[in-house]
């Protein structure tokens, strides 16, 4: 699909290209598609070639009309090109670098257009030659290296960056990679997003390429960038990457936010009355702004593999409402306040933050965590269910990780989140304004209590529900360990757990048809028995104690449905009949606490003769009855299995890499690579 | 006994130009001032073995160098034969007996006074300085060398007149001052290193001799000391009294002698400082030099009382102040100019507001006297240079913007932060090796008459400690450099140096970004958002540390790592944003030269923090099961563990294989719960009751101290409540800097719009009653909190740790102070509540006098903090002195004392309040035996202070009627029942808490 638009565009563009006159550098292109070395009569020719401006339409189109035949003809003459390409980086004069690299680019991507279905190896031979293929994009790749040797001309080594990242798609495939994996250019990467004016500029493809690099035959070979991206410790680097991200989720936020305004005024109001949540998804539809996997995808790289990108996680700043554009490079005044500072302070330009009492304090978990609000909205789409489930990922790893749960649950930094919600009918828009400001980590769990509430469809989307209630797990562990008793309204996370456990019993026979459901209900009452067997140790009152037995007791239908069901089950023979006992055993706390209760709680009732008892009353009844009640320890409630990429999640980030790197070859337009834009950036440099 | 522990001081500890007060030894302080202002009393005795033995000394030392009197003094004194005895370089003695004087006979009286004993050194009152000023007559610096000299016949004159005070004898005794200062200024300065360096060197041997003396003469000492501990005040006060009364006198006299006023010696000194503007100028006026000669003949016997006063062990930095304030006399203030020299720079330190303002707003005269002193101490240390520099600005705030710019204040700072006080010697970045070979050097350079001197000198150099030559050589270069301009360019010269353009850069842009983000935060309308907003200012800051700078509030010397920014915290003010910090520092040797530590990256802190740490004591607690199951449960934490090590190796690679690997297990369910529940059903299942969870669950949440609610509008209220143990163990846990060994926590308050100069001589004041009180051994308690002003509308404050508010108190438990003491610290009768209570008391009756002396107002419960052991600690003097808040006249109570106060202290009948009484009866006695001390720290701020406290002209009157000098014991008891009873029945209290609670909802 994506191909045909490409073509269709390629075309477009020849045509419109289709002068009277032929430029110079065209007849010159010419040339070399003829068969004989165009050197042969003008010994300058490549001279004079890199000078002129480069046409990369009527070039690539040329590659393209190029027929099978013809290429083995004019191979030579290709590889000559690309051979000189290589050498004219290496020249002091900055437009003949820049020309070559502009027609490296181009062929790069017309060969590669090209031969979109045959295997690498064709290209590299026709670019190249196989003998001399290896030698060469060394010296390409060397050449980088040397540039950025003395002052650095950093936008050289971004433009080649984007000249690589071109060259992404079918990525595991792609031979090309195979010589930017060997030859790194880890370091230009690095260097791209430790620079604030490069950052600025191409921050976003340094970040994407690194994303896709890393991801490179990761399961199939030792990935050297795997390895180098685990233990980056500079903080200007990593805090560089944060910010890049931090960008695109935060233009991200912005634009569902302006949509949804937009929505808002009048078919938004009326539809309010009349919702289906059917039509809801429609409008979502219509809400829905392109997710970009891409920059989650290196987020979760960096979170995953890299532990001192935590810290960025936390790194606080204010709100970024400004679109990513690529700011003007604002020539860096030395403004290091403290004489003796290494020059790391680049969090932000200038050292002193935009004043503006109406900027909110925020930081990239805040805003990872609004991104997530939206993007769980809805899952229909895949794309979207694909970003979903990154983002669950994503919060298993940071859920997982000591140093993010300590400032997760840090008391000192309250944030306000103003999480996204999907409006229903049974519930209002939450004024936004109301929410108090409080640790992260009640911001995490409401989005996990607001995605378990909301997603109990009929396509059900066990995968997401699993890591959810994981996350929740996690996070409990961490407090029981750290003793740390978070103020949270537990009792919305309670009714939210029934709720999910009602409901995969009323749809037990269609779920279990593609799921299994024992896993989910196991664990989900497994934090039931957290709460009931630890909950000393992390409950914030003496009454959250009370409400938990209240809770379970005033849902027990729910817990005697749920245990004449897996008790049915395991009895039976079948594939679920180990782990449907596994949940029988893990009821059994819950059980012994509603056997205990209501018999107590309906004697209280007929002794008062009260036909209905207030919560107060029931409270009271639990309260009195404590000690005659004896639970049982399970063991290993507080472990869990630390997330690990293979091979559980390899088809997935498999089929998501392809996606990303065929999104983003349809992205990268080369009018970022107008000669324009990069002269100016050399003349920035120099 | 006096004596001993002085001249022990130098031997200990050679680098302090200490006066014996400001080291340790109480008692010869105490002592001393007895046996000075009360001849009659028991103590006289030993007042005048001390005298005597003064006397001898600087007799033996002055008689070389002047070579005029002490011929007709009575050498009948008990060590003179012994001086006689030994003297260590005697043939050096007559060889030169004009041209090299001091460089021979200092030494050879040194010895003398060390066979004489300790007597000879002591009777300097103050360690070494008085040691190389003995000699000194070469010293233009003015380390009291003169003094000694002169010092002789005063003290020769007082055994003589059997200890009658003489005013012209004090008159006298100035004038032999300017003469000697005139005497040394002619002679070159190299000459005077020498002779120190002799005189130290030869003070280290004699010291061994004294030692048996001292040791006897302690113990007589002490004797002296037992009978009157109690008596010196008054005297003390009488004291001052006369000698106000000579310095009119003196006034008087000095008319006969105008010339000086010229006095050469403060003239040649500030050309030295000046010289970088300047240039040098060697030759000392000689015109000055012969009025002051022939003053010297006239009455000399009778003048030296003042400088006996001088000399004095009882002369301390107070004193000096105190005189440099009062007397009009230029010989009296340049001596004092050069004596500051001689006191401990902590001393000195404690009245530095004192000096400035008097360097500011006095006459050319005072200014002249302090400035060599001042651009002394600014080369020496970067953060004096600042502290003068806030501090001179602060006061030169208040004069008219036109005299201001060209004002003598505005000028040095604008010197001092030109950055051109660079340490100007040598010798602090050379190592302490090379000094003897510089003062060779200079010697070379020096005139030949020293030659002969300097061998023996030079041989002892070397022998001597090599710490004490390189400390002293420091002090030595500065007076060399700045006395010859030629000595200063060489060693400027010298490529050893580094010369560090930066040197107050850092630590100024440090304190600049702090008050910018104050001023930022002000603009922002929720606290909230300021706490937000700081939180993330700070982390930006973060960036840039650790660096050479340092929080001015801390004792001791270090580098600011980090700060902590998550912790910092808005503090609640109505319009400002003051807000409270906490920095991380890392202490070392000396904040100007030793390296400043590395950066750790913030991301470190996972790798220098075990996962033991975060456990927080979950394995050790009375979980309710059985231990075998809580290793049981926690066996699998480790493997957790390793895991996360996993992680930290550089190898991805390996991480890849060992996720392969680990996933190569069929099972994807949970190993540990599937091998917990395989597990469960093999063992014997373990039981607990639910009762029991419930129980662990509110005994668990009863018996974590009480925290405070989080409160957006009161931020402060959380972070202040927590136990600061608490707090420092958490951050260090939390810092990449913890691990180290030096690591601190600091914290500090940041105030932007504030004028915190009234806080500063509140706290100033508070500091010297507090001071009295020690000494008075009246328990009353009060906590003076540091203050830095750095300009007229900002500065810093040094928090009060584990003290919240009052008015926290009330708002976040909602109960009556009592009830609140008794949840905090147990029931009535429980120790831990009555010392709360008696803590209480003793503070209360502290801040009861002191909010009366110094009629403090604005006393609302936000102002009022509580702090964790019961005392109450007042805060915020915005309102003192003359000022008040401009309010319906509330407060007219002498002092804050509602019935919740009364109740917490037992009642009204109780005899807790009675003891509250007693101490505010003792407290005021004391306070009015030093009230000299308190009066004069106001009464010099007061001086070209356009502050609201000085407001009208009944200030400092009405402040020493406070004090109520005439009444006697019994009614000043009366007068504290009725300050006591008219506070507690005073409605305007109540008033002004209402008020407050309706204008700014301060409950």
């Amino acid at each position: 699909m994506s191909q045909v638009e490409k073509k269709a565009g390629l075309l477009r563009r020849t045509s419109s290209s289709k002068k009277p006159l032929k430029e110079k550098v065209v007849l010159m292109y010419d040339e070399i598609f003829a068969k004989e070395d165009p050197a042969k009569n003008n010994p300058r020719f490549w001279d004079e070639l890199f000078l002129m401006k480069v046409n990369l339409e009527y070039l690539e189109s040329k590659l393209e009309s190029v027929d099978g035949e013809e290429v083995q003809r004019i191979q030579d003459n290709i590889n000559s090109l690309f051979h000189h390409c290589v050498q004219a980086l290496a020249e002091e004069h900055q437009i003949k670098v820049v020309n070559a690299l502009q027609t490296l680019c181009a062929l790069f991507r017309g060969v590669h257009q090209k031969n979109k279905s045959a295997s690498g190896f064709d290209i590299i031979n026709m670019l190249m030659g196989f003998d001399k293929a290896e030698q060469r994009m060394k010296v390409c790749v060397e050449e980088r290296k040397e540039c950025r040797e003395p002052q650095e001309p950093l936008s050289q080594t971004a433009a080649y960056v984007k000249m690589c990242s071109q060259v992404t798609d079918n990525i595991s495939q792609n031979t090309i990679l195979e010589y930017v994996m060997i030859n790194s250019i880890f370091e230009a990467i690095l260097q791209i997003l430790s620079d604030v004016a490069s950052r600025g500029q191409h921050g976003y493809d340094a970040v994407v390429l690194l994303a896709l690099l890393v991801n490179y035959r990761k399961y199939e070979s030792v990935n050297p960038y795997i390895v180098k991206l685990s233990i980056v410790d500079d903080e200007p680097t990593l805090d560089g990457m944060g910010m890049v991200v931090h960008q695109a989720l935060t233009e991200y936020n912005r634009q569902y936010k302006d949509k949804e305004e937009e929505n808002q005024g009048g078919f938004f109001s009326t539809l309010t009355s009349m919702v289906g949540s059917m039509f809801i998804a429609d409008a979502d539809e219509k809400l829905s702004v392109q997710t970009n996997e891409a920059i989650l995808l290196a987020l979760y790289e960096a979170v995953h593999l890299n532990r001192n990108f935590i810290t960025v996680l936390a790194q606080s700043h204010p709100e970024i409402d400004i679109p990513i554009t690529p700011t003007t490079p604002t020539p860096m005044t030395p403004t290091a306040p403290l004489g003796t500072t290494p020059p790391s302070l680049d969090m932000m330009n200038n050292p002193e933050l935009p004043l503006d009492p109406n900027l909110q304090t925020s930081n990239l978990l805040i805003t990872f965590l609004k991104y997530a609000s939206i993007v769980m909205q809805d899952t229909k789409d895949e794309h979207r269910l694909n970003s979903a489930r990154l983002c669950l990922i994503i919060l298993t790893c940071i859920a997982e990780d000591q140093y993010a749960d300590a400032f997760l649950h840090d008391d000192n930094m309250n944030f306000r989140v103003n999480l996204h919600r999907m409006p229903m009918r049974h519930r209002k828009k939450t004024v936004d304004k109301n929410i108090p400001s409080r640790p992260l980590v009640c911001a995490v769990l409401d989005l996990m209590v607001e995605f378990i509430v909301t997603h109990m469809m009929k396509d059900f989307p066990m995968d997401l529900y699993l890591r959810c209630v994981q996350i929740i797990h996690k996070l409990l562990c961490y407090q029981k360990k750290c003793r740390i008793r978070l103020h949270y309204t537990w009792r919305e996370l309670w009714s939210a757990l029934i709720n999910l456990l009602k409901f995969l019993l009323s749809n037990e026979t269609t779920l279990l048809a593609k799921h299994n459901i024992f896993h989910l209900a196991l664990l989900v009452v497994n934090l039931f028995n957290m709460f009931i067997t630890y909950g000393d140790t992390f409950l914030p009152t003496s009454n959250s104690y009370d409400e938990l037995y209240y809770e379970i007791v005033r849902m027990h239908q729910v817990f005697d449905n749920l245990y004449c069901m897996v008790l049915r089950v395991s009895t039976n023979t079948g594939q679920w009949k180990e782990a449907a006992s596994k949940v029988t055993h893990a009821l059994i706390n819950v059980r012994a606490i509603v056997n205990h209760f209501n018999p107590k709680i309906e004697s209280y009732a007929a002794v008062n003769h009260i036909s209905q008892l207030s919560e107060e009353q029931v409270l009271e009844v639990v309260r009195s009855n404590y000690d005659t009640l004896t639970l049982k320890l399970q063991d290993g409630l507080d472990q869990f299995e630390r997330y690990s990429e293979q091979p559980k999640e390899a088809a997935f980030f498999k089929e998501l890499v392809r996606s990303i790197s065929l999104n983003v070859r349809k992205n990268v337009s080369l009018n970022t690579m107008s000669q324009d834009v990069l002269l100016k950036e050399f003349s920035t440099i120099s | 006994m006096a004596d001993a522990e002085v001249s022990l001081s130098p031997a200990l500890r050679p680098l302090q130009l200490s006066p014996s007060h400001s080291s340790p030894p109480p008692p010869p302080a105490s002592s001393s001032p007895t046996t000075f202002s009360c001849p009659s009393s028991p103590s006289s005795a030993s007042s005048s073995s001390s005298s005597s033995s003064s006397s001898s000394c600087s007799e033996s030392s002055s008689d070389c160098p002047n070579h005029h009197h002490h011929h007709h003094h009575h050498h009948h004194h008990q060590p003179r034969p012994q001086l006689q005895l030994p003297p260590p370089s005697p043939g050096e003695q007559p060889s030169s007996p004009s041209a090299s004087p001091r460089s021979s006979s200092p030494s050879g009286s040194i010895g003398s006074t060390g066979s004489l004993g300790s007597s000879s050194c002591a009777s300097e009152g103050f360690g070494s300085s008085g040691v190389s000023s003995s000699g000194g007559g070469g010293e233009p610096r003015g380390q009291s060398p003169p003094l000694d000299v002169i010092s002789e016949d005063a003290m020769e004159m007082d055994l003589t007149v059997d200890q009658v005070i003489d005013p012209e004898v004090a008159l006298k005794a100035c004038q032999e001052v300017l003469l000697q200062v005139q005497l040394q200024s002619r002679d070159g300065p190299e000459q005077q290193l020498q002779q120190q360096q002799q005189r130290q060197q030869q003070q280290q041997q004699v010291q061994q001799q004294q030692q048996q003396q001292q040791q006897v003469q302690q113990q007589q000492q002490q004797q002296h000391l037992q009978q009157q501990p109690q008596q010196q005040p008054q005297q003390q006060q009488q004291l001052t009294e006369q000698t106000q009364s000579e310095q009119t006198q003196s006034e008087q006299t000095q008319r006969c002698s105008p010339q000086w006023i010229v006095s050469p010696d403060t003239s040649s000194i500030k050309e030295e400082d000046e010289e970088e503007e300047e240039g040098p100028e060697q030759t000392p006026p000689q015109a000055a030099r012969l009025p002051s000669s022939s003053s010297r003949g006239s009455s000399s016997s009778k003048q030296s009382w003042l400088l006996r006063l001088f000399e004095s062990k009882l002369f301390d930095v107070s004193m000096a102040i105190s005189y440099l304030y009062k007397s009009k006399e230029p010989g009296v203030q340049a001596y004092i100019g050069n004596r500051l020299f001689s006191f401990s720079d902590g001393d000195v330190d404690v009245y530095l507001p004192q000096l400035l303002n008097m360097y500011v707003h006095m006459d050319t005269e005072v200014g002249d006297a302090i400035r060599p002193y001042l651009i002394h101490r600014c080369r020496c240390s970067i953060t004096f240079s600042l502290l003068t520099a806030w501090l001179l600005g602060a006061y030169s705030s208040d004069m008219h913007i036109s005299t201001q710019r060209h004002s003598r204040g505005t000028r040095l700072r604008r010197l001092i932060l030109s950055d051109e006080l660079k340490p100007s010697d040598t010798h602090v970045s050379d190592s302490p090796a090379p000094s003897p070979s510089d003062r060779r050097r200079h010697r070379r350079h020096n005139s030949s008459s020293v030659e002969d001197a300097s061998v023996p000198g030079e041989a002892e150099v070397v022998a001597s400690p090599s710490r004490r030559t390189h400390q002293r050589s420091k002090s030595d270069a500065t007076t060399m450099s700045s006395v010859s301009g030629a000595g200063l360019r060489r060693s400027g010269s010298n490529p050893k140096i580094h010369e560090e353009p930066e040197r107050l850069r850092p630590q100024r842009e440090f304190v600049k970004s702090l008050l910018c983000i104050g001023k930022r935060l002000a603009t922002l309308p929720t606290k909230e958002q300021k706490t937000q907003r700081l939180i993330s200012e700070l982390s930006l800051l973060n960036h840039k540390l650790p660096s050479r700078v340092w929080l001015p509030t801390a004792e001791r010397q270090h580098h600011v790592c980090r700060i902590p920014h998550t912790q910092a915290v808005v503090l609640n003010s109505k319009d400002k944003a003051p807000y409270i910090i906490y920095v991380e520092v890392l202490e070392c040797e000396s904040f100007e030269t030793s390296p400043i530590p590395l950066r750790i990256p913030e991301t470190r802190i996972r790798s220098a923090r075990s996962a033991e740490n975060l456990d927080c004591g979950g394995g050790g607690s009375t979980n309710g099961m059985t231990s075998e199951h809580r290793a049981g449960s926690f066996s699998t934490v480790p493997n957790y563990d390793n895991d996360d090590e996993a992680w930290a190796t550089d190898d991805i690679g390996q991480l890849q294989v060992e996720a392969e690997a680990q996933t190569s297990s069929s099972d994807n369910i949970s190993q540990f719960s599937v091998d917990s529940i395989t597990s469960l059903e093999s063992k014997e299942p373990v039981f607990i009751a639910a009762g029991d969870i419930r129980r662990r669950l509110s005994e668990n949440l009863a018996h974590t101290p009480t925290a405070f609610r989080r409160d957006p509008e009161d931020p402060s209220a959380v972070a202040l409540k927590e136990p600061w143990e608490e707090k420092v163990r958490r951050i260090r846990e939390a810092s990449p800097y913890g691990h180290m060994t030096s690591w601190r926590l600091l914290s500090v308050i940041v105030k932007c719009g504030d004028d915190l100069r009234q806080e500063l001589l509140a706290y100033q004041v508070l500091r010297q009653l507090q001071l009295i009180w020690q000494q008075e051994r009246v328990p009353l308690w009060i906590k003076p909190y540091k203050i830095l002003v750095m300009s007229s509308d900002s500065g810093m404050i040094e928090p009060v740790l584990n003290a919240v508010s009052l008015h926290q108190v009330r708002k976040q438990s909602q109960m009556s102070l009592l009830d609140y003491f008794l949840q905090e610290h147990g029931s009535f009768t429980t120790e831990e509540f009555l010392t709360a209570q008696r803590k209480f008391v003793q503070s209360c009756a502290g801040y009861s006098l002191i909010c009366y002396l110094l009629q403090v107002k604005d006393r609302h419960n936000g102002n009022i903090l509580l702090d964790s052991e019961g005392h109450i600690i007042h805060i915020d003097f915005g309102f003192i002195l003359s000022s008040s808040p401009r309010n319906l006249g509330f407060e007219t109570s002498a002092f804050k004392l509602t019935s919740e106060f009364v109740d917490v202290m037992g009642g009204l009948d109780g005899d807790m309040f009675i003891y509250y009484k007693m101490l505010m009866l003792q407290g005021l006695i004391a306070a009015r035996k030093h009230m000299e001390k308190v009066l004069q720290i106001v009464e010099i701020m007061q001086q070209g202070s356009h502050l609201p406290c000085f407001h009208g002209s009944s200030t400092i009157r009405g402040l020493k009627e406070r004090f109520h000098m005439s009444l006697t014991e019994e009614q000043l008891q009366l007068l504290v029942e009725q300050l006591v009873d008219g506070s507690m029945r005073s409605i305007t209290t109540k008033l002004y808490d209402s008020f407050q609670y309706v204008t700014n909802g301060i409950m």
